[in-house]
């Protein structure tokens, strides 16, 4: 397995740098994967985002429905693609340490 | 051309392997072990020698192919896909590629070619519209198959198809969802619906004993198609069926079936039967999915193990639909639906599984007169999404290959004008969700089971 | 020589012939048919998926329908192949006298000879062009030629060969042979009750080709022929429906 390090700590990710354990996920990772995602900073609309993801991940052990992510984010899609430009199923989940999904998506 | 100027999905890591219990096969034993699993297959498969045997290079699948209309290249031409293999069968198994391989056009094996496999048999969809259009019926889907569960034994797949047969072991399910993530999303569709179709109830029943229904949808729809779940569930409602998903196969897709048809997919039949029994479900009923249900209507009787459980029928929900509509026991209203629509028939569903004539009732029953406008060419002859066979890679190569691998179905939904396109199959969706946006096509992706749910009307 | 290509050579020709398309037969029939591929829309019983093979066989009908230049130059050149296949079978048997056999009545022998002379020659010329048009194409076509191997580019040769013989035979009377000849060396061949080759050297240049051809056909793509059949028994077989309805729902199907 890869790692990276950042802020001197070793993360385990995978083939997509997606972090393995969602349990190790701290700030410098959501900055750090942020900047590969072409996002310059993490704002307010971001950070409401990437904690629903991570509370939702912590509650059900699954990204939840866009549909859901949206609705009750309240944040519309398509302003989800113009914060996370590779979209909330990919780049959101990314920064917020969940898997990346697999299967048709 | 050597390994990295070849296009190929982002390979599954060493670990990924180990994690199904794998272990990759070094490079100075694959050829060995490739050839010895040719030698198996050949021996066991008679789709596989037929296509190795039969071909006369005619040329007649290259224009049938959209992965050769969209990148042009000869190795895309089925019957030059299939030579990738057919050479080195003729050379190791066929007495004139013993005897005369260069004029026969016979190969040794060797780690380029493998590479070469593992570049071209992912970027063919299995979509079968080649064996359509063969003189000799040829199914180089077949091939393709086989290329892929050879590389899978020797540790090549994509990291795609790897990290979704994990999931499958560990879940049931394509996309990792748990038992509580499955609930959790269908609550808030039972909302969803309430709010929006005036306070109708739609309840969803999760591992529901004695049930008499297993319905089996799309992982996928838990995150991207809520209203394929929306139409099941409403009409599962309307006719008062008493039915269940179950949180241990919440997929109707198989992935399996397009990596490795020995132990993943098979692991989704025993699933399937198991729970089916374990609710005591009468019928088993297919969400929108085109592989997999392929992988289910027309696997499941040769792969099941359990001759009891061999025995419940399984349908898809067109089916059903398709059955109650001719019946006339559904009350729908098309003027919900009033747009101009198109169908793309999903591969598996229009040329594997007979589903050209029964999408067409439903649509015909769910829109206005005059609003499904079809697309051409289409039932069996359709082209593929581009993404059939779950080549949904993201990786930036390969994702241009999509947008060229598609470019053959963004034509043809661009001459009909339509503005909504009703494509029944998950990774028919997963595929065009992206490419309408790369094509600028003015439509939007639907299901056809959320057209009808969209059209039922429920009085009281 | 002569010895060797008229009383040697043609015994094993035909039995490589026989026995290697019954060895490549043989091997197909080992590896199972494990899953039902069938292509829909399904037929729904044998005897419905038995006719559209036949249908398939008897017009190409793919490839008129998805190629249609193809079709062209493929239909005719077997179509050609195949009556003169029977042709040369019956007019060596009948001395040309195969369709006065078959209609005494109404054809008479002189007919039958006239028929068989004109049938023979247009049908031959049909194969010749045919073939040529397939060679054009398989060397014009960027994509055919792509996936073209020199043995796809022999067999055509080999074909044009023995066509172009065949019809410079049939078209220069200083050239032909008749029937007889050929049919009392032919009937010295099935009798094992030896009789020389006809003193003709295009006849020999033919007739070592044809041997050469059926030499090859079973180590060669030729077995198509045959494949046709047992790849179309895989993807062309009936399926049956399960039955719609929904058991324990509120709504039935049938009260």
């Amino acid at each position: 397995m890869a790692f990276v390090e950042i802020e001197g700590k070793q993360v385990e990710v995978d083939e997509d740098g997606f972090m393995v354990d969602p349990a190790e996920w701290f700030e410098g990772w959501a900055h750090h994967i942020a900047k590969q995602e072409g996002i310059e900073e993490l704002t307010e609309r971001h950070w409401h985002v990437v904690n629903f993801l991570k509370d939702y991940y912590a509650k059900t052990g699954i990204a939840p429905m866009i549909r859901k992510l949206c609705k009750e984010s309240g944040i519309p899609l398509k302003e989800m693609y113009e914060l996370f430009p590779t979209g909330p199923a990919k780049g959101a989940c990314k920064i917020a340490g969940l898997p990346k999904p697999t299967g048709c998506v | 051309m050597s390994a990295n100027e070849l296009r190929q999905p982002k390979r599954a890591s060493a670990a990924l392997f180990k994690k199904l219990g794998m272990d990759l096969v070094p490079d100075n034993e694959k050829v060995a072990a490739a050839i010895g699993h040719i030698d198996d297959f050949r021996l066991k498969v008679r789709s596989f020698v037929m296509a190795m045997e039969t071909c006369v290079k005619c040329g007649a699948c290259a224009e049938a192919c959209h992965t050769y209309l969209g990148t042009r290249d000869p190795n895309n031409i089925p019957a030059g896909r299939v030579d990738l293999i057919r050479k080195v069968y003729k050379r190791y198994f066929t007495v004139q590629g013993q005897l005369f391989p260069g004029l026969v056009g016979a190969q040794d094996l060797d780690l380029e070619t493998i590479e070469k496999w593992y570049s071209y048999f992912y970027q063919c969809s299995e979509c079968r519209r080649c064996a359509h259009v063969c003189p000799f019926g040829i199914d180089t889907a077949e091939v393709t198959f086989i290329a892929r569960q050879i590389l899978y034994w020797l540790g090549i797949a994509p990291q795609l198809h790897t990290a979704t047969a994990d999931a499958i072991l560990r879940t049931g399910n394509h996309m990792g969802l748990t038992k509580a993530g499955i609930i959790d999303t269908l609550e808030f569709l039972s909302e969803e619906i309430e709010e929006e179709y005036d306070g109708l109830k739609v309840d969803f029943p999760v591992d529901k004993p004695d049930s008499d229904i297993l319905y089996v949808p799309s992982s996928a729809d838990f995150m991207l198609n809520p209203r394929t779940l929306f139409g099941a569930g409403q009409f599962f409602k309307y006719v008062g069926a008493n039915w269940t998903i179950s949180s241990e196969i919440t997929e109707a897709g198989n992935f399996g079936y397009l990596s490795d048809q020995t132990r993943i997919q098979r692991e989704m039949v025993t699933r399937l039967l198991a729970e089916a029994k374990k609710y005591g479900c009468k019928k088993i009923v297919w969400g929108e999915c085109g592989h997999g249900w392929r992988a289910a209507k027309m696997y499941v009787p040769t792969l099941a193990d359990l001759v009891a459980v061999k025995q419940i029928p399984i349908t898809h929900i067109h089916d059903e639909v398709e059955a109650y509509i001719k019946a006339g026991l559904l009350e729908l209203d098309p003027k919900r639906n009033d747009s101009k629509i198109t169908l793309h028939d999903p591969c598996n569903y229009a040329r594997a599984c007979g589903h050209a004539d029964n999408m067409r009732t439903i649509m015909n029953a769910v829109v206005p007169k005059g609003a499904f406008v079809e697309m051409t060419p289409n039932r069996e002859a359709n082209f593929c999404c581009g993404g059939g066979s779950g080549i949904l890679f993201d990786d930036p190569g390969m994702y241009q290959f999509r947008i060229e691998a598609s470019n053959k179905k963004a034509e043809q939904v661009r001459e009909t004008g339509a503005e909504i396109l009703c494509a029944p199959c998950s990774i028919c969706k997963a595929q065009l969700y992206p490419m309408v946006k790369e094509h600028k096509l003015p439509v939007e992706v639907f299901g056809l089971i959320d057209l009808v749910g969209h059209a039922l009307v429920f009085r009281e | 020589m002569s010895l060797f290509l008229g009383q040697i050579l043609p015994y094993i020709a035909a039995v490589v012939f026989i026995s290697g398309v019954t060895w490549r037969i043989w091997r197909w029939m080992i590896p199972r048919i494990v899953h039902n591929i069938t292509l829909s829309p399904f037929p729904g019983s044998w005897s419905k998926a038995i006719v559209w093979i036949l249908w398939q066989f008897a017009t190409f009908w793919n490839l008129l329908k998805f190629d249609r230049p193809l079709w062209l130059g493929a239909w005719f050149m077997h179509i050609a192949l195949f009556l003169m296949l029977g042709g040369h079978v019956m007019a060596f048997y009948t001395v040309g006298l195969q369709f006065h056999v078959m209609a005494p009545g109404i054809i008479t022998a002189e007919m039958s000879l006239a028929m068989s002379d004109w049938i023979g020659t247009i049908l031959g010329l049909i194969f010749l062009v045919a073939l040529l048009y397939l060679l054009g194409r398989r060397l014009a076509n960027e994509q055919v030629r792509a996936i073209s191997s020199s043995s796809d580019y022999l067999h055509l040769f080999l074909l044009i060969g023995i066509a172009t013989v065949g019809n410079i035979m049939r078209l220069f009377p200083e050239y032909h042979l008749g029937y007889a000849p050929v049919r009392e060396y032919l009937a010295g061949l099935f009798l094992f009750n030896p009789v020389p080759l006809p003193d003709h050297s295009l006849f020999l240049i033919k007739y070592t080709l044809v041997m050469i051809l059926m030499i090859i056909f079973p180590f060669s793509k030729l077995m198509h022929s045959f494949g046709f059949f047992w790849e179309r028994w895989i993807v062309n077989r009936p399926y049956t429906e399960p039955a719609r309805g929904l058991p324990g729902a509120r709504l039935q199907l049938h009260k």
